[in-house]
């Protein structure tokens, strides 16, 4: 059955279909071949709205929406250009700031999705302009935005730690390590870009130039602290913040710079709904499709074939880094982590590994899985924001997995990486 | 898959029934599931597969798939059970379960509330009743020492999304937070929320320890849930197999009391042992009365809820409580 | 630049009384459409941020406000899928199609559209029964205590007005000349300036 489904969807999916309907198709195939006929076919809908119901994706229209506001109006720009001022400089800092801007507000708002759209949307433009490419651009901006998975507060590890009984501190603090090498070896990989390409430096700004931009950023100097000093000073939840932050740039753009009417901010809102809809409709087309594979046993089966339970601490690790990362391809991070992790238990405990690498090296996957096609949650999202076609967005892409498939496997051969921080912390 | 497809007639047919529950593998629910499973398999040709929490959708889900006859069993605790059995709330009213284990199992075994008018409420769901089972005391975690409720002022403790639960940590001084149970672990860490209840074994495997400070037993409740069968699939089933369930039921209900005698105080010591600066409060009879006082709010919003079904299920209760 | 702030009657049934008449129709469910999606997001911003207010100045949640939210991402999703149709946005894997022939191109739209209608038609009917089946049930919300349903009731409509998107797309690639990724929108991507 698994087979049959997989090759109806690569078909539909490489003939140009859009592309929630392969996952639909590949949902009603199995419907059919599971209950033999149409008759439950209506849970396919039960499933739908089952995608769509978690809280947590409400801060990705909340973002959306703050973010197109910011870039419409004049926020976005002051604060770029801020930055531009101390960095504009040196060669690949635009690079090395998206990549970090990226990161930070991906691992404090917790969604990768509003992570691409946030600082995406209005830092692309800027590195346009500067001379990057819009093929590194977009792979630099999903990529980034992924390692957001590996700092906490990490949704993926908590449900990790909550199937699998391990500590979920002992897991944010693993994480911190490999996140932070992707980083850097994301940086070096995007100042090797500007070099070869020659991307053009802007002349070093003086101080008092600088403090103009400073000045001039100070009322969207507002936005990180909501979002840092609110979510990490509990005020309130990463959904909220972005709600507060729609709010905020409101009173910035409509009241203060009056740089937007309010018919403009009817219309972003608009597009706020319609680009929520493009990705939301395949997040809730993935989990009816994500049930069919669950409900069918299909990940169980495929895995006795492997043979894992006679396999070595090594093997073991690579069994457990193929299969997520294929399974992310696919489907959901956090369905794949609740069917997963528990079939790959027993085998964990028996070779002796530890769980909180385990951890980390499945979130590390459930991160580049999430990031490479077909089916990517981050790649949705860019499409849908950007408006540019699939093949440009993803065209990038090669060099960042590259990078995170080689983290992947100095993780397993060394583990020290991850669990360095943890074991200083907790012996 | 294709075993339900191969129809021998007169023989005996062996089929793959599927249940599902609310908890991972390891929780009491997965337990008692996997106990059930192996009665099951032990004493019939059928095969049981089981799906934990979050592999087929949540608890609303599961059980919408197993009205529909998509899964042959499922579990899920009465509190989840409240928009479409009203009456099952009646396990959030506090201090109305006893603490004393003893006789908190016999009420489960002998109860008529339980086994004759819950029996009928969910066969009305079309849910054939197959057992409840305590889960474990409820414990509060939370950043301050609570001994009264004066101490819970102000502090923003998360529920679920239930309104009797809410009605009742109102009762109880606090400040009811509804959270989805993605951000329970975020927002205690980031000090959102101040407080939150489960059983202690819970606390214990969800890490919840790692973000509170306090582990208070104030003898509130014990956390129920409730196992059940499609009815139209169990009426359909011969009577030998009909037998094979229920004694799994029983079998796996004795099982799971037993294998969580003591599973507490071990889920205790664990957290003891992660965490020793976590510190343990069990209220005194004393401090309990301010607790117990309001109780009596909340017994009053839950008949307002449920009218004289619930009033009805409750005196039955009460008697049931008063015999043991 | 905002064309289609104020669409224009869908060219693709501008002939005869009987088209005008669903030209009209079909205008005023764009407008429609586009007033549940920003009205929606609109009231899911505000509903969250009176939620942190609720919280912080008068020390109580808004226990209704996750549920009104989920009635608001499904009204967002399914409106927003018809308006994407109608608008060409969805997303599409479109490498090796576009390097196939115009011809080949333009039957390949036309089954497309067609075959995406279907599906669109066969998930709004399933759509109503599983409604119906929640709807027997009785289930309720445990805060709003309003019938769980009501959050799916956009559903099957926005299912519906996607796949008439489609197969108006579908008519107007076998009327006209040109290769049509939606009624308004002609292939290939739009200039990225361009909003909706
Ligand atoms: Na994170
Ligand atoms: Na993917």
């Amino acid at each position: 059955m698994a087979g049959i489904i997989f090759l109806v969807m690569i078909v539909l999916l490489l003939l140009g279909f859009p592309m929630m309907i392969p996952l639909i198709v590949g949902a009603i195939v199995g419907f059919y071949e599971i209950f033999h006929g149409i008759g439950k076919m209506d849970f396919m809908v039960q499933q739908f709205m089952a995608g769509i119901r978690p809280a947590s994706l409400i801060a990705v229209p909340m973002f959306i929406f703050a973010a197109d506001i910011m870039t419409r109006g004049q926020s976005a720009g002051r604060l770029i250009e801020m930055v531009m001022r101390f960095i504009g400089h040196i060669k690949g800092g635009l690079a090395v700031s998206t990549a970090t801007a990226c990161t930070l507000f991906g691992a404090v708002s917790g969604s990768t999705q509003a992570t691409v759209v946030a600082v995406g949307s209005p830092l692309r433009p800027r590195m346009l302009k500067a001379g990057y490419k819009d093929s590194f651009i977009l792979a630099l901006i999903i990529n980034a935005s992924d390692i957001a998975f590996l700092i906490p507060p990490s949704i993926g590890m908590i449900i990790y730690g909550v199937v699998s009984n391990t500590s979920i501190s002992e897991l944010f603090i693993a994480g911190i390590g490999p996140g932070l090498l992707i980083l850097v070896l994301f940086s070096i990989y995007s100042v090797i870009y500007a070099y070869v390409y020659d991307v053009p430096v802007e002349p070093k700004a003086s101080w008092s130039e600088r403090l103009v931009a400073v000045r001039k950023a100070i009322w969207p100097l507002g936005f990180p602290v909501i979002i840092v000093g609110g979510i990490y000073g509990g005020v309130f939840s990463p959904t909220e913040a972005a709600a507060v932050c729609v709010l905020y740039a409101l009173v910035l753009e409509v009241i203060v710079f009056r740089s937007l009417s309010l018919e403009d901010i009817y219309k972003t809102a608009k597009s706020t709904g319609l680009i929520t809809g493009v990705v939301f409709i395949l997040v809730a087309a993935g989990a009816a499709f994500s049930w069919v594979i669950s409900f069918a046993r299909i990940p169980q089966e495929l895995l006795e074939t492997v043979g894992v339970a006679d396999m070595s601490q090594i093997g073991v690790l690579f069994v457990i880094s193929i299969s997520f990362f294929i399974g992310c391809m696919f489907v959901d991070p956090i369905v794949v982590i609740l069917v997963l992790v528990p079939v790959f238990a027993p085998v964990v405990q028996s070779v002796g590994l530890d769980p909180v690498l385990v951890g980390t090296i499945i979130t590390l996957q459930v991160a580049i899985g999430s990031a490479t096609p077909p089916f990517g949650c981050d790649i949705f999202t860019a499409i849908a924001v950007f408006r540019k076609p699939y093949a440009d967005v993803v065209r990038g892409t090669p060099p960042f997995v590259l990078i995170l498939l080689c983290v992947a496997v100095l993780l397993i051969f060394f583990p020290q990486i991850a669990l360095f921080f943890r074991d200083l912390a907790f012996s | 898959l294709f075993v339900t497809t191969v129809v021998m007639p007169m023989a005996t047919r062996a089929d793959t029934w599927r249940y599902a529950f609310e908890e991972a593998i390891n929780e009491v629910q997965g337990v008692y599931a996997s106990k059930f499973k192996e009665e099951i398999e032990k004493n019939s040709d059928h095969e049981v597969e089981l799906y934990p929490y979050g592999t087929l959708g949540e608890s609303a889900d599961i059980m919408e798939q197993a009205q529909a006859g998509i899964l042959q069993f499922v579990d899920q605790s009465p509190g989840f059970t409240g928009s479409l059995i009203p009456e099952a709330q009646v396990f959030f009213v506090p201090y109305l379960l006893p603490t004393d284990t003893k006789k908190l199992n016999k009420f489960f075994r002998t109860s008529k509330a339980i086994h004759r008018d819950f029996k009928k409420l969910y066969a009305k769901q079309g849910l054939e009743l197959l057992t409840m089972f305590p889960e474990g005391e409820v414990a509060m975690t939370t950043k301050k020492p609570v001994h009264s409720p004066e101490d819970l002022n102000e502090v923003k403790f998360r529920v679920m999304t239930n309104p009797l639960l809410v009605e009742a940590y109102k009762a109880f001084g606090a400040t009811p937070t509804p959270l989805p149970w993605g951000e329970v672990y975020g927002g205690l860490q980031t000090n959102i929320i101040q407080g939150q209840e489960n059983p202690t074994s819970f606390i214990e495997s969800t890490k919840l320890y790692e973000v509170t400070d306090n582990i208070i037993y104030a003898g509130h409740n014990n956390f129920t849930t409730a196992v059940m069968a499609n009815q139209d699939f169990y009426n359909g089933l011969n009577k030998n197999d009909r037998k094979v369930i229920q004694n799994a039921a029983k079998t796996a209900f004795e099982y799971i009391l037993t294998y969580q005698e003591g599973l507490e105080k071990e889920a205790l010591k664990k957290i003891q042992a992660a965490r020793p600066e976590i510190e343990v409060i069990v209220l005194s009879e004393q401090e309990r009365k301010p607790f117990k006082a309001a109780a009596a709010q909340v017994e009053e919003k839950f008949i307002e809820m449920t009218g004289k079904s619930g009033q009805k299920i409750l005196k039955q209760m009460k008697a049931d409580l008063r015999g043991l | 630049m905002d064309k289609d702030h104020h669409p224009a009657p869908n060219p693709a049934l501008s002939n005869g009384v009987v088209s005008t008449i669903a030209a009209r129709i079909d205008f005023f469910i764009g407008c429609f459409e586009s007033f549940v999606l920003a009205t929606a997001v609109l009231l899911m911003a505000a509903n969250t941020i009176a939620n942190v207010i609720g919280r912080f100045v008068f020390h109580s949640s808004l226990f209704f406000s996750e549920e009104v939210n989920r009635i608001l991402i499904v009204m967002i999703t399914f409106a927003g899928i018809g308006y994407a149709a109608r608008h060409g946005r969805h997303i599409r894997m479109s490498a090796i199609y576009d390097a196939l022939g115009w011809r080949v191109r333009k039957v390949m739209m036309i089954f497309i559209t067609l075959f995406s209608a279907l599906i669109m038609l066969v998930l709004c009917y399933f759509s109503i029964q599983y409604i119906s089946k929640v709807a027997t049930s009785g289930r309720i919300l445990p805060a709003l205590q309003i019938p769980v349903y009501w959050i799916y009731l956009w559903v099957p409509v926005g299912f519906f007005i996607t796949a008439v998107q489609y197969l108006l797309t579908a008519l107007k690639n076998l009327t006209q000349k040109d290769i049509y990724l939606s009624v308004s929108v002609l292939e290939g991507y739009e200039d990225s300036e361009t909003e909706v």
